[in-house]
C-alpha cells in the first residue's frame, strides 16, 4: 500500500477516537477554566501531556493544593502501565530503526491508540500510525480549546457544579470497568476507603494520600484479580 | 518560569518517559510478572482514591450534590452511554442538587 493510502486508513481508524477524545477534552477544558488556569496554560497541558487520566489527575491534585512533587510522582506512577503498551507496540513497527518514528509512536501511545493499533494484526507503518495519532491528538486539543471557551458562556451555578466533571469522568470510567468486571467495585471501596482514612482521620496531604492509596490498592487488587483479568 | 508551567512540563516528562523509553530500551518489558500485574491494575486502583473523599468534601455542606453527581455518572456509564453523556448527566444532577 502507498503512504497516502496508509495515512488515510490511519485517519479513518482515528475518527472514533477523535470523537471520544473531543468530548472528554471538552470536560477537561471546562475544568481547567473553573480551576483558574489561563487558556494558554490549559492548551499547553493537552499539547504536551496528551493523556486523559493523567491530566485529570494533575488538575485534581492541583485543585486539592498538593505539592508539585506529589503531583508529578503520582502522574508518573499512573503512567507506568504505558511501559507495557509501548513495549508491545515497539515490537510491531514496520521500520523499527527510525528514531523520529519511534518518538512519534511513543508520544502517541495512549490507551485507545494502543488498543486500535494492537488489533491491526500486521506490521505497523509510520504513515498509518501518523494518521491515527494525529487524528486523535487533534480531537484532544480542539476539545480542550472549545471546552475552555464554553466555560465563558455558562452561568455561575453551573461553573460551581463543574467541579464535578473531574469526578464524573472517574465515576464513568469506573462504571464501564464494573460492567466488564464487578471486582472494580471492590477496588473502589478499598482505594476510596484508604484515601478517606488517610485524609480525614490521619489528616495527611491529598497528594501523598493518593499515592499511598493507589499503590496499596494495586498490590491488594493483584491478589483479587486473576492474571487474565489483569491482562498479564 | 511560573509554578504552573513548571508543573505542566514535569508532568509531560512523567507521561512521556514511560511511553517512549520502551521503544528505545526493549528490556523494560521483561519485569517480573507480579510487578507487571500491579502496574496494569494501577488505573483501576487509582479511581476510588480519585473520587473519595474529595468529591464529597469539595462541596462542603452540600456534599450530597457531589455524591449525586458521581452516582449518576457511574450508573449512566454502567449502561454503556458515552462518557460525555454521563458527564453531562452528572453536571445537571449536581447543579439541581446545589439549587434545591
Amino acid at each position: 500500500m502507498g503512504n497516502g493510502r496508509l495515512l488515510r486508513e490511519g485517519i479513518q481508524d482515528g475518527l472514533p477516537i477523535f470523537l471520544g477524545y473531543f468530548s472528554t477534552a471538552l470536560a477537561f477544558g471546562l475544568l481547567c477554566r473553573s480551576s483558574g488556569l489561563g487558556l494558554l496554560e490549559s492548551q499547553a497541558i493537552s499539547l504536551t501531556n496528551f493523556s486523559g487520566s493523567g491530566q485529570f489527575l494533575m488538575m485534581n491534585l492541583f485543585n486539592a493544593g498538593s505539592f508539585m512533587l506529589e503531583i508529578v510522582i503520582s502522574v508518573f506512577f499512573l503512567n507506568t502501565r504505558y511501559i507495557f503498551m509501548a513495549s508491545s507496540l515497539s515490537q510491531k513497527l514496520d521500520r523499527p530503526e527510525s528514531v523520529a518514528g519511534r518518538v512519534m509512536s511513543g508520544f502517541g501511545t495512549t490507551d485507545e491508540i494502543f488498543t486500535v493499533a494492537s488489533f491491526k494484526n500486521r506490521r505497523l507503518e509510520y504513515s498509518y500510525l501518523a494518521g491515527l495519532i494525529f487524528t486523535s491528538y487533534a480531537g484532544w486539543n480542539s476539545g480542550t480549546f472549545l471546552g475552555y471557551l464554553a466555560g465563558t458562556f455558562l452561568p455561575d451555578v453551573i461553573q460551581k457544579a463543574a467541579a464535578i466533571t473531574c469526578y464524573a469522568m472517574f465515576a464513568s470510567l469506573l462504571g464501564g470497568e464494573t460492567r466488564r468486571n464487578a471486582k472494580a467495585i471492590l477496588a473502589l471501596m478499598i482505594s476510596g476507603g484508604i484515601n478517606s482514612f488517610l485524609i480525614l482521620v490521619l489528616k495527611l496531604g491529598t497528594g501523598i494520600s493518593f499515592l499511598i492509596s493507589m499503590l496499596a490498592t494495586a498490590i491488594i487488587a493483584a491478589f483479587i484479580y486473576t492474571d487474565e483479568e489483569a491482562g498479564v | 518560569m511560573s509554578r504552573v508551567i513548571l508543573m505542566i512540563l514535569l508532568c509531560s516528562i512523567a507521561t512521556m518517559l514511560p511511553r517512549m523509553l520502551p521503544y528505545f530500551m526493549p528490556f523494560l518489558s521483561r519485569l517480573p510478572k507480579f510487578v507487571r500485574k500491579c502496574m496494569n491494575l494501577l488505573p483501576v486502583a487509582a479511581l476510588g482514591a480519585l473520587i473519595f473523599p474529595l468529591a464529597l468534601t469539595d462541596f462542603g455542606a452540600s456534599w450530597y450534590a457531589g455524591f449525586g453527581g458521581v452516582a449518576a455518572a457511574f450508573i449512566v456509564a454502567y449502561f454503556r452511554c458515552p462518557m460525555i453523556i454521563s458527564i453531562i448527566v452528572a453536571l445537571v444532577s449536581t447543579t439541581i442538587l446545589l439549587i434545591i
